[in-house]
């Protein structure tokens, strides 16, 4: 491993070290990394790493599956406030 | 219930293909309105330029004409308004903003791509920046990002920006590979890349002939062996295009100062001893781009995986459909390509939703037929090619689409 301290998941600090511990202990896709380490899941809901995430599980793990749903996305897909959420439910 | 609260069609970007699609829609009588978060309309297209032909093509110009066809025509653009879910109620899809709720029958996704990123040691530093983010400060804002920096990642995306970028009076020390790491996998490797810009290169007109004829012959005569591309790179204009120069790590304190750099081999192997720092006060990181496919996902469409186009990408039909009713999709979300493309895409789109209402009649077929053309013509003509293997890739979508639903994903 040459750079352990290099950070993937910038929004909850998961470093590349992190992802090979969890690869090491069992998680062999891009949904178990997600929630062994908690990358993807930060304020930016894995705009910026998902494709680093998933680029890196398929070097390691080439024969596991490459689908769209195992980083799933779910509403609000924006960061957005209680106010906001709120407007317009009666 | 006003007009704008209920249009017949809501367009979710307001990008070349989304700008496209409300003046087709409109023209044919719906009532559309387009959202989009960035402050102004234009997309991405606001910070593009290049030269063509002895002309400068000048996206901004472009995006003001869309947007002046559609004031004319009372399609209702609102900016600075984010999407953050959707849901079919009924017949009609609402529409959740981060400011209120609005319903149509048709919703068109024309979200774009978001950026790659090309992870370094030091890329969290202030100063470090994704290509797309140097070009948005630069050609949109008026901001220079910095005095010299340094590009990290080779692709026709990163080529484009340093010359907009060179232009503007930003000096670019170099471009430069990333390092190696299961991260950049074959990005990292110089052969590769001299095969990628060779690939270019044989596409006529090719970005490369554009760039410079010289830059492409310095390629083929660098293909021949790999081993034998100068070390010292080659010119782009006046950037420096360092095909066996790796980035190491981005050095500073509280923001970046400078990059450590190294020389590598034909096999892609470091030079002992060629480590040495270039002074810079920004980096720009260049990834490439992927389909931006959140809302399609939250509507429940299906996706296939296509590398040429980009990742995952919803499943389309060749006419912009997708397998939920009332559910369109164009430009770089069904697959990263030129703007010119995107908005032939988004024309095309906006015919199928006016057929699939109604409102072709008799010409229906005519219309359908002339825009799907006029796609694959500006693709087969587009200046930029992001992939070569882009018109076959979209063969085998419209194939996958034909299937049915047996070979995708998530079924």
């Amino acid at each position: 491993m040459k750079h352990p301290s290099l950070v993937i998941c910038r929004c909850e600090e998961v470093t590349m070290e992190q992802l090979e511990e969890a690869y090491a202990s069992g998680s062999c896709t891009s949904r178990q990394l997600k929630m062994k380490t908690r990358a993807t899941m930060g304020a930016c809901q894995g705009r910026v790493c998902r494709t680093l995430v998933e680029t890196w599980i398929h070097v390691k793990n080439p024969d596991g599956p490459r689908d769209a749903e195992l980083l799933s996305y779910r509403p609000p897909i924006r960061p957005i406030t209680f106010g906001q959420l709120a407007k317009d439910e009666a | 219930m006003t007009k704008d609260s209920q249009p017949d069609l809501i367009i979710v970007g307001a990008g070349p293909a989304g700008l496209s699609a409300a003046v087709v829609a409109a023209e044919h009588g719906l009532v559309v309105t387009i959202l989009d978060e960035f402050p102004e309309p234009g997309g991405r297209m606001l910070g593009q330029f290049h030269e063509e032909k002895g002309h400068w093509w000048v996206g901004k110009q472009i995006a003001h004409n869309l947007i002046e066809q559609c004031c004319a025509l009372g399609v209702h653009i609102r900016c600075g308004v984010s999407v953050h879910g959707m849901w079919k109620n009924g017949h009609r899809w609402v529409i959740r903003t981060s400011d209120g709720s609005i319903t149509a029958a048709n919703v068109l996704l024309a979200t774009g791509g978001a950026e790659i990123p090309q992870p370094s040691p030091g890329w969290t530093l202030p100063g470090v920046m994704s290509i797309g983010a140097a070009q948005v400060m630069t050609n949109v804002h008026f901001v220079k990002p910095g005095r010299r920096g340094l590009i990290i990642g080779v692709n026709v995306l990163a080529m484009a920006i340093a010359r907009e970028l060179s232009v503007s009076g930003v000096s670019i020390a170099a471009i430069v590979l990333p390092s190696q790491s299961p991260l950049s996998g074959k990005d990292a490797l110089p052969k590769e890349n001299v095969e990628k810009l060779l690939g270019l290169a044989h596409l006529a007109p090719s970005p490369l002939m554009r760039m410079g004829g010289r830059a492409a012959h310095s390629l083929k005569m660098a293909g021949v062996v790999t081993h034998y591309f100068p070390r010292g790179g080659i010119k782009l204009w006046d950037i420096p295009l360092k095909l066996r120069t790796t980035a190491i790590a981005i050095n500073g304190k509280d923001r970046v100062e400078s990059v450590t750099l190294a020389d590598l081999n034909g096999r892609g192997e470091m030079i002992a001893g060629s480590e040495r720092e270039e002074k810079v006060d920004f980096v720009a990181l260049a990834g490439g781009l992927y389909p931006l496919a959140e809302l399609a996902s939250v509507a429940g469409c299906p996706f296939v995986y296509i590398k040429e186009l980009g990742g995952h990408i919803p499943l389309h039909s060749e006419e912009m459909q997708t397998p939920v009713a009332g559910l369109y999709v164009a430009g770089n979300i069904t697959g990263v390509e030129s703007a010119l493309v995107a908005m032939a895409q988004g024309q095309l789109a906006a015919t199928s939703i006016c057929r699939d209402a109604g409102l072709l009649g008799s010409q229906s077929d005519t219309k359908i037929a002339e825009a799907k053309q006029k796609v694959q013509q500006v693709r087969a003509s587009a200046l930029i090619q992001f992939h070569p293997g882009i018109p076959k890739a979209r063969e085998q979508v419209y194939k996958m689409w034909a299937k049915g639903c047996d070979c995708v994903e998530n079924n």
